[in-house]
């Protein structure tokens, strides 16, 4: 008998709009998420292009959707480890780690975050927030469940004596949860590049160069500065550069691919930047501006023209760090002269790559990947299959895209799931 | 014979976007009227390159290609259209004079033998045959020219040959040993360069040698990677700092302190060129203890201004004073460099500017033998 169920594996918002409208036409589910909450890279991003809209406004009643549907069931913590079988009727082995809190006890107050002594530096602010070692990656965290960090903890035991809930179980272990799916959709979406590589940029070498994944926790209103965007001394922007393509459309490391989102978000920090600081002076430094989808051209536009954003055209060669912390940019505008342009904070638009671990995903699923390490189409024609029967991809994780397209193609890879567990059609898909 | 369409396909210049990040991070652009992707541009056009002059300013120092995105080898797209040059009588302009284009062709060409090992002393011990072999260049011929300068570059080759001796190896060194061909080579004589390396690895050859040991990073430049473009040959090439330290790494290696701030050049042959960063600062570091990296360095290094000795001139002279400014600005008293021409260049600009700068340009290899007590047994 052939199992009527969906696997998705990836619960950023690719995953969730699978999962969301496989549920919606009856068929259960899955969805398999490796961090402590659904969400993705878009839930640490503060506003979307072209519309400013707030993202967690717009994610969070999603990522509720999602949770709370009847027909999906969320692993958070979780990995998939294995898979047998073929289209209609694998096996899938998933490993949940252990959150050291029962989860059908906590109701997410925060007493035990609240005392907890340790200092560990969140992941998802970009190790810009010490948060505790009881936590929640961020406040609209789906499932609303705390987790300890034990790799750090000391055993005090100071959660466990103010839970009211009695909930802290510190010798949970690790569970095998194993499920029967007809259908796989793989939507592990991207990790942003650490251009501590790119050494004549200075990542982590000089104070004030960061990255537009830092930027973002800088300027959301809800992440550790409060919205401020200041320097490591603490003082606030005043003249701030973003660099485009950094290790994006770069050979040198096998990067050739343009990672698609950057100008625009680029274009959208500079625009939050000027609205949260109208004195300050915004410069992208650009090699080729693609602003090809609906409104985008319009939104550069509004940028230049309404809020004062200056494009200079020029990739630079070099940022020298100045006494005072500032920073020397050298770039060449009209390629036979150098200019020199100086700001007080570089924001690195750096290429986004598939996702940590994609190899390993891909060698349990038995999927190819291309020459980048995003998941290989079967034919281009067919845009959600991946190059084994019955497993099929979404989202950035697949090639480089927005969130529109990402959430178009999670719709998409969702009915050709549903096709496999309706229709059954297993012949005309092999 | 190669066109300028020959040498913009191979040198991958039609991927050049123009977006100037070669140019920001050339050290010519930022002293003077320099542009890589400019040049690309013209020649993409189809516009005349070869007589502009600024083909000849050009330091092949890699740090263009190494910024470059789009894969474009300029240093190769400048040695192209140098070659097209030189096949029309066309060169640059050398600062010494021609003398050592004509040097070249000396070593090479003289019937008269040349008297190439003068400089190694009595208590050297070197061989005729064996395994492993010092390959010196030009270092005799430097000392002659440069004497002035008080490079006394005949004791980086003693240095290297008293190293060697401490570690229980007598090295092959060769009266017959002509040119490597470098300076050609990038100035575009690419049929006199493959005269002399055909020499050079037929009297290697001759020796029995397994392995050959350069100080100069041009010519193991030269030998690792240019000669095998034209040639077979199957004797190991190593520079010193890689072989010194792998010997540091067994243990082999016993180096006294020497309790000074030293801070180090890469030069772009061994650097860049070649990627070899961290051999020489792994055995620097184990002689200072106090080592401090300079402002730009390994890809991003600034280079000494001049390659070739093709078109020195007040830039180059400004790209000196910037590189030597950032060593001052350390706070270390030594910057060691593994390239005799960067010494030269910098204690030509230095001599000029006498006082000016606080801090000693040594040579890689006298270091190390001063770290082994080795130093000046038999100078002068």
């Amino acid at each position: 008998m052939k199992d009527k169920s969906v696997l998705v594996i990836g619960g950023g918002v690719a995953g969730m709009q699978a999962s969301f409208d496989l549920a919606e036409a009856g068929i259960k589910l899955c969805l398999v998420e490796r961090t402590p909450s659904i969400g993705g890279r878009m839930a640490q991003l503060d506003k979307t292009f072209p519309t400013n809209d707030c993202a967690i406004c717009i994610l969070a009643p999603k990522m509720m959707d999602c949770y709370r549907h009847e027909n999906i069931e969320v692993l958070t913590l979780s990995e998939v480890i294995a898979i047998e079988g073929d289209i209609g009727s694998f096996k899938v082995k998933i490993c949940e780690k252990p959150r050291f809190v029962d989860a059908e006890k906590c109701t997410g107050c925060g007493d035990c975050a609240r005392v907890c002594p340790m200092g560990i530096k969140s992941k998802f602010d970009m190790d810009l927030r010490v948060r505790s070692g009881a936590n929640v990656p961020f406040m609209q965290a789906v499932p609303l469940i705390y987790s300890l960090d034990r790799d750090k903890c000391m055993r005090c035991g100071l959660c466990e004596s103010v839970c009211g809930k009695d909930a802290i179980r510190f010798n949970q272990k690790p569970g095998i949860v194993e499920r029967d799916v007809s259908a796989i959709i793989v939507a592990i979406g991207f990790d942003p590049l650490d251009p501590s590589g790119l050494t004549e940029y200075g990542y982590r070498r000089y104070d004030n160069v960061i990255t537009a994944l830092e930027f973002e926790r800088l300027i959301c209103a809800a992440g550790p500065t409060g919205g401020r965007v200041i320097r490591k001394d603490g003082s606030e922007v005043k003249r701030i550069a973003w660099i485009q393509c950094v290790g994006a459309r770069d050979t040198r490391d096998n990067r050739p691919y343009c990672s698609s989102v950057c100008c625009m978000y680029a274009t959208k920090e500079a625009i939050l930047t000027k609205e949260h600081y109208p004195e300050a002076e915004t410069f992208i430094l650009y090699t080729d501006l693609r602003c090809f989808g609906k409104g985008f051209q319009e939104y550069v536009n509004r940028a230049e023209g309404d809020y004062g954003v200056e494009y200079i055209r020029g990739k630079p060669g070099e940022i020298r760090e100045k006494e005072d912390k500032n920073l020397e940019i050298f770039y060449s505008p009209t390629s036979d002269k150098v200019e020199k342009l100086e700001v007080d904070m570089v924001v690195l638009s750096t290429a986004l790559i598939p996702s940590e671990g994609v190899e390993k995903l891909a060698e349990i699923l038995g999927t190819e990947l291309d020459e980048y390490n995003f998941f290989k189409l079967k034919d281009p024609y067919n845009p959600t299959e991946t190059t084994r029967t019955g497993i099929f991809v979404a989202g950035y994780c697949q090639a480089p895209r927005d969130i529109p397209e990402c959430i178009a193609h999670g719709s998409a890879a969702a009915s050709r799931a549903m096709e496999v567990v309706l229709g059954g059609s297993y012949d005309r898909i092999t | 014979m190669e066109k300028i369409s020959d040498v913009i396909n191979r040198t991958k210049a039609y991927y050049c976007v123009d977006c100037g990040k070669c140019t920001s991070a050339c050290p010519l652009s930022r002293f003077g009227d320099y542009s890589p992707d400019g040049l690309v541009e013209r020649a993409l056009l189809g516009l005349p390159v070869q007589p502009d002059l600024r083909v000849w300013s050009c330091l092949t120092c890699n740090r263009c290609k190494e910024a470059c995105t789009y894969g474009v080898e300029y240093p190769e797209f400048i040695r192209g259209i140098r070659s097209l040059a030189s096949k029309e009588k066309e060169t640059g302009v050398c600062a010494h004079g021609e003398l050592f284009s004509l040097m070249t062709l000396f070593t090479f060409t003289h019937e008269r033998e040349q008297e190439r090992l003068k400089w190694v002393s009595e208590d050297l011990k070197v061989s005729d045959k064996g395994d492993v072999l010092y390959f010196t260049g030009c270092l005799p011929y430097f000392d002659i020219v440069f004497r002035d300068l008080g490079v006394n570059t005949v004791e980086i080759a003693r240095s290297t040959v008293r190293i060697l001796n401490k570690l229980g190896i007598s090295p092959v060194v060769m009266n017959n040993e002509v040119c490597c061909g470098h300076d050609l080579f990038w100035n575009g004589d690419v049929e006199t360069f493959k005269e002399l390396a055909a020499r050079n690895i037929k009297n290697i050859k001759d020796t029995g040698a397994k392995k050959v040991i350069f100080s100069c990073p041009e010519g193991y430049r030269t030998f690792k990677l240019d000669y095998p473009e034209f040639f077979d040959f199957d004797f190991e090439v190593v520079h010193i700092s890689e072989f010194l330290s792998e010997q540091l790494e067994e243990g082999k290696l016993e180096l006294r302190k020497i309790y000074k701030k030293v801070t180090y050049h890469d030069s772009c042959r061994l650097g860049r060129h070649l990627g070899i960063y961290d051999a020489p600062r792994k055995v620097i570091a184990e002689i200072t203890g106090d080592f401090v990296e300079i402002a730009s360095n390994k890809e991003n290094s600034l280079c000494c201004g001049t390659s070739g000795w093709t078109n020195c001139d007040g830039i180059s002279e400004e790209i000196r004073r910037e590189r030597l400014k950032e060593g001052i600005d350390t706070g270390a008293k030594i910057m060691v460099t593994s390239c005799p021409k960067c010494l030269i260049h910098f204690k030509c600009h230095m001599s000029n500017r006498k006082g000016e700068y606080d801090i000693e340009i040594v040579p890689f290899e006298n270091l190390v033998a001063r770290a082994m007590e080795l130093e000046g047994i038999n100078e002068g």
